[in-house]
C-alpha cells in the first residue's frame, strides 16, 4: 500500500460550482448508457469465467435482432392479403413479443433492490432514473420491434390495396405500439406500487411476469395453429365491432388509415391507438412518475418480514405425507426436496426462467393433437406426446440447477456428504413432483380430451416409462446439485441446440412404439423398454452415486 | 456540518429511529455504534437521502435534506455496508459512471482514479480487464471506497467500511481517513469493529432500539460508566454483558 500523501485533497477537482437543485449536464446520457449496458450485459457477472462474462452489448443485442428478423418472416405468409390484415398480425405478434420483453425485463430494470445502494445517494434525480430506463426499454424494444416487421413491410408495399406509402405509416405506428407497450408495463408497474407496495409487488409482478410470458408463448405458438384452422371462419376487416377492443387494430388500422383503403373507421381506429398511446404514456412517465421515488426509496428499506409459513406448513406436511414420506426417507434428499420446491414457489428468478421455458413444452402436444384431428396423424400425436413430455423434467431439472444465490450452495460442499448424489434425488424429485406431474396431467387431458379415445393414453406409456431416466439424465451428465450454478451461465448454454435433441430424442422413442402399436407388439415393446430403461436407471444411479464434488473453480 | 433534530423514521408499526438528535462539527471522525438493528444503517440512508425521514429534520453541509436533497447528495460520499456495485461494468466503467454523475469530466477523472489505484495497490489493468462481478471482496470494497472519495466530498460516511480488506488495506484505510477529517471533512463512521473505531474516532454516539444512549469522546465516556474501554461501555450498555453469560452457557450445552 503506498502513503497517503498521495491523495492530498489539493490535488483533487474542487466541487463544481452549479445552480442549486441541478444535476450534472450530462446525467441523462451517463445514465442512459450504464442502463443500456446493464440491460444487455445482465446485472450480474459474478462467478462467471472471465472469457464467459458477456462484454460486448452490440453481439448480444445483434443476435437478438436477428432471432426478431427471423420471426418476422412470419409475415411472408400474408402475401397477397389487404394491408388491414397485414398489419392487424404483424402488430398482434409484435405486441406480443415486445410484450413478453418488457414484461420480463421491466421489474429488474425499474426496481432494482442492489441499485438504491448503488445510486440512491448520487445527485441523480428519480425522474432521471426513470426517464434514462424507459429510453433504454424504449430504444431495444424499437430495434426489436423494427427486426420483426422488416418482412412485413415488403408484404405490405406488395397488398393489393398497398404501396410505398406502406414503409413510412407502418413504421409510425410501430413506433407508437412500441410506445404504447413500454408505457403499458410502466404504467402497470406504477400502480401496483401505488395500491399494493412495494412487499406485494413484488410478488404481484412475477406472478403477472410469468403469466404474461407464458400467454406470450403459448400464443405465439397456438395463434397461428388457430388462424391456419379457423382461417376461413374470422375475416378480419376494420369494420367488425369487436376489432375495437384489440390493440393491435388500432395501429393495423393507422396503417391502413395512412396507406391503405384509408375508410372511416379505420381513421376511428388509428386515432383510438394514438389517443391511447398519448394517454397511457403520459400517466406513466408524467403522471405517476413521482410515484417512481417513493418506490426507490421504499426498496432500500428492510422488508416487511411477511413469513410464508402456511406455505412452508404445506409443503414440510406434503414430505410428510405418504408416499413421499416413503420416497423421501433419506433427510438429505427430503432438505433438497423442500429447498427446491421453496424456490420453485417462491423465487421471482426461478419462476421467470423455469415456467415460461417449459411452458411451451405444453403447448405443442395440444398442437400435435390438433393437427391430429384434422387426420393427418391420429396415433402419432399421443406417442410423441408421452415421449416429449417425458423431457419435461429433463429440462426441469436442468434448469434448477442455475440461481442467482448460487454461491450459497457452497452449503452443500461443506456438509458431511461425499457427493452430490443425494442432493440430486431430492431435486430431481421436487421437479418430478411439481412440475412434472400437473404437465403430465393436463397432457393427459388435452389427449382425452381432443381425441375423445381413451385408448389412446396407453400409446402415452412408453415416452412416460421413461420419465425416470430422462430426469436423472442431467443429474448423471453434470453432477451438479441444485441452485449451485451462476444464471448467466445458464443463458450462455445452448438452449436451442438442447431444445432441438430433446425433440430428436423424444422423435426416436415414439417412432417404434408407433410400429409397436401398429403390428399388435405393443405389450412387448413396454416390456422390452421396461427392462432397458430399468438397466439404464440403475447404471445411471449407481454412476451418480460415485461422483465425488468436483474442484470448484 | 451535520445537524440533526429529533429525526424518526418508521417502518409501519416498527419504529427503527427514535428522535435522534445530534450536530458534527467539520473535520471531526464521529464513530456511529449500536448492536443489529439499533438503526444506524436507516440513520445513515436518512442523512444521504436515499431514505425519507417520517419526522425530524437534518441538514448536511448547509443543505436541508428535505428541501435540497441533490444538493445534500452532491456534497456526501457514502460506502454502504452491502458493498453493492454494478457487477456486469468493469471497475474503470464504473468509477468513470460515478464521476461522470457528479459532473467530473473523464479527463479529471481518469487521474483521480489512478491515484485511487496507487494507493489501493490494484492495476489498472484489473480495472479495465475485469468485469466487478469478477472481483474479490477486498478489491469490490476497495472501488465503492473510490467511488465514494471520488468526487473530494466534504462529508462521507462509511457504514462497516472495512468488511473484505486486507490488514494492510485496513491500516491504510484508518490513515487515510484520519488524514481526510484533519484536512477538513467530517466523516462518520459505523462499524461492529470497536478498538478500531476507539482509535480513529475523536467521537462515538451509540444508539440502540433506535434511541441514542450516549454521546462523547470514547475516553470520557469508559471513565464516566466506569468502563476499562469503548467495547466494555458498548457491552453495557446494550446489554452485550448478558449476552456474554449466555454464550458461555450454550456453550456448555456442546460437552460431549
Amino acid at each position: 500500500m503506498n502513503v497517503p500523501p498521495q491523495l492530498d485533497a489539493s490535488a483533487v477537482p474542487p466541487l463544481i460550482p452549479r445552480e442549486p437543485g441541478s444535476v450534472a449536464p450530462d446525467a441523462d446520457r451517463v445514465l442512459r448508457k450504464l442502463f443500456l449496458t446493464l440491460f444487455l450485459r445482465g446485472r450480474s457477472s459474478r462467478g462467471l469465467r472471465v472469457e464467459k462474462a458477456p462484454k460486448s452489448v452490440l453481439q448480444k443485442l445483434g443476435v437478438t435482432t436477428l432471432l426478431y428478423a427471423v420471426f418476422g418472416l412470419i409475415a411472408l405468409s400474408f402475401l397477397g392479403k389487404p394491408v388491414f390484415a397485414v398489419s392487424a398480425f404483424i402488430h398482434a405478434m409484435t405486441l406480443m413479443f415486445l410484450g413478453m420483453f418488457v414484461a420480463a425485463s421491466a421489474g429488474e430494470v425499474l426496481f432494482n433492490r442492489e441499485e438504491s445502494d448503488i445510486l440512491g445517494h448520487r445527485p441523480v434525480r428519480p425522474q432521471a432514473l426513470l426517464r434514462a430506463k424507459v429510453r433504454v426499454l424504449l430504444s431495444v424494444s424499437l430495434v426489436l420491434a423494427a427486426a420483426m416487421n422488416l418482412a412485413a413491410l415488403a408484404v405490405g408495399v406488395l397488398a393489393p390495396d398497398g404501396g410505398w406509402r406502406f414503409p413510412p405509416a407502418h413504421a409510425a405506428s410501430l413506433a407508437l405500439e412500441t410506445v404504447l407497450c413500454v408505457g403499458g408495463v410502466v404504467l402497470t408497474y406504477q400502480l401496483c406500487l401505488r395500491w399494493f407496495g412495494r412487499e406485494r409487488l413484488d410478488s404481484w409482478m412475477t406472478t403477472a411476469q410469468v403469466m404474461v410470458s407464458i400467454a406470450a408463448v403459448i400464443g405465439a405458438q397456438l395463434v397461428p395453429q388457430i388462424m391456419i384452422r379457423f382461417g376461413h371462419r374470422l375475416e378480419i376487416t376494420a369494420e367488425r365491432w369487436w376489432i375495437l377492443a384489440l390493440p393491435p387494430a388500432w395501429f393495423a388500422g393507422l396503417d391502413d388509415a395512412l396507406a391503405g383503403r384509408g375508410g372511416t373507421s379505420s381513421w376511428v381506429l388509428g386515432g383510438l391507438g394514438t389517443a391511447a398511446t398519448g394517454v397511457i404514456a403520459w400517466l406513466a412517465l408524467e403522471r405517476l412518475a413521482g410515484d417512481y421515488e417513493s418506490g426507490l426509496k421504499t426498496l432500500t428499506e428492510r422488508p416487511a418480514g411477511a413469513k410464508p409459513r402456511a406455505a412452508r406448513r404445506w409443503r414440510v406436511r406434503l414430505t410428510e405425507a405418504v408416499p413421499l414420506r416413503w420416497w423421501l426417507r433419506d433427510p438429505v434428499s427430503r432438505a433438497s426436496f423442500l429447498l427446491t420446491a421453496a424456490y420453485l414457489i417462491r423465487d421471482r428468478d426461478v419462476k421467470l426462467r423455469v415456467y415460461p421455458a417449459l411452458a411451451p413444452m405444453l403447448v405443442v402436444p395440444v398442437i400435435l393433437l390438433l393437427r391430429g384431428r384434422q387426420g393427418t396423424a391420429d396415433f402419432f400425436g399421443p406417442a410423441f406426446i408421452g415421449s416429449y413430455l417425458g423431457l419435461l423434467p429433463m429440462m426441469g431439472v436442468e434448469l434448477m440447477e442455475f440461481s442467482q444465490q448460487w454461491q450459497a450452495a457452497d452449503v452443500f460442499r461443506s456438509a458431511p456428504v461425499p457427493g452430490p448424489a443425494r442432493l440430486c434425488h431430492g431435486a430431481r424429485r421436487a421437479v418430478l413432483c411439481f412440475l412434472a406431474l400437473p404437465g403430465m396431467a393436463l397432457a393427459a387431458a388435452a389427449c382425452l380430451i381432443l381425441t375423445r379415445e381413451p385408448s389412446y393414453l396407453l400409446l402415452m406409456l412408453p415416452g412416460l416409462m421413461a420419465v425416470p431416466v430422462f430426469a436423472l439424465f442431467p443429474n448423471w451428465k453434470n453432477g451438479t446439485p441444485p441452485l449451485s450454478r451462476p444464471v448467466e451461465e445458464g443463458k450462455a448454454a445452448g438452449r436451442a441446440l438442447g431444445s432441438i435433441l430433446v425433440m430428436i430424442a423424444a422423435m426416436l422413442l415414439s417412432v417404434p412404439a408407433l410400429w409397436a402399436w401398429e403390428n399388435g407388439w405393443f405389450g412387448w415393446w413396454l416390456f422390452g423398454e421396461g427392462l432397458v430403461l430399468g438397466a439404464l436407471y440403475a447404471a445411471m444411479r449407481i454412476s451418480l452415486s460415485r461422483t465425488r464434488w468436483s474442484s470448484p473453480e | 456540518m451535520i445537524s440533526v433534530q429529533q429525526l424518526t423514521k418508521r417502518f409501519g408499526a416498527q419504529t427503527a429511529v427514535d428522535a435522534l438528535t445530534f450536530e458534527v462539527p467539520a473535520g471531526q471522525i464521529v464513530g456511529f455504534l449500536g448492536p443489529n438493528g439499533a438503526g444506524k444503517s436507516t440513520t445513515l440512508k436518512m442523512l444521504t437521502g436515499m431514505l425519507d425521514p417520517t419526522s425530524g429534520t437534518a441538514t448536511v453541509a448547509g443543505f436541508d435534506l428535505r428541501q435540497d436533497p441533490i444538493e445534500v447528495k452532491r456534497r456526501v460520499g457514502f460506502v454502504p455496508d452491502s458493498g453493492a456495485v454494478f457487477e456486469s461494468l468493469s471497475g474503470l466503467e464504473y468509477l468513470e459512471m460515478v464521476a461522470a454523475l457528479y459532473g467530473i469530466p473523464s479527463e479529471a477523472a481518469q487521474p483521480r482514479i489512478r491515484q485511487f489505484l496507487a494507493f489501493f495497490d490494484l492495476s489498472f489493468e484489473t480495472l479495465t480487464d475485469k468485469l466487478l462481478g469478477a472481483y474479490s471482496k477486498g478489491m469490490r470494497r476497495k472501488v465503492v471506497i473510490t467511488a465514494a472519495l471520488l468526487h473530494n466530498p466534504p462529508v462521507v460516511f462509511f457504514d462497516e467500511p472495512l468488511d473484505g480488506l486486507d490488514a494492510n488495506a485496513a491500516v491504510g484505510f484508518k490513515a487515510l481517513i484520519q488524514t481526510l477529517a484533519r484536512e477538513g471533512k467530517t466523516i462518520v463512521y459505523s462499524s461492529h469493529i470497536l478498538d478500531v473505531v476507539e482509535r480513529v474516532c475523536d467521537r462515538v454516539i451509540i444508539v440502540d432500539r433506535g434511541r441514542l444512549l450516549v454521546d462523547g469522546r470514547p475516553d470520557e465516556l469508559a471513565a464516566s460508566h466506569g468502563a476499562n474501554s469503548l467495547e466494555q461501555l458498548f457491552t453495557r450498555l446494550t446489554g452485550g454483558e448478558e449476552m456474554e453469560r449466555r454464550a458461555q452457557d450454550f456453550a456448555r450445552t456442546f460437552r460431549p
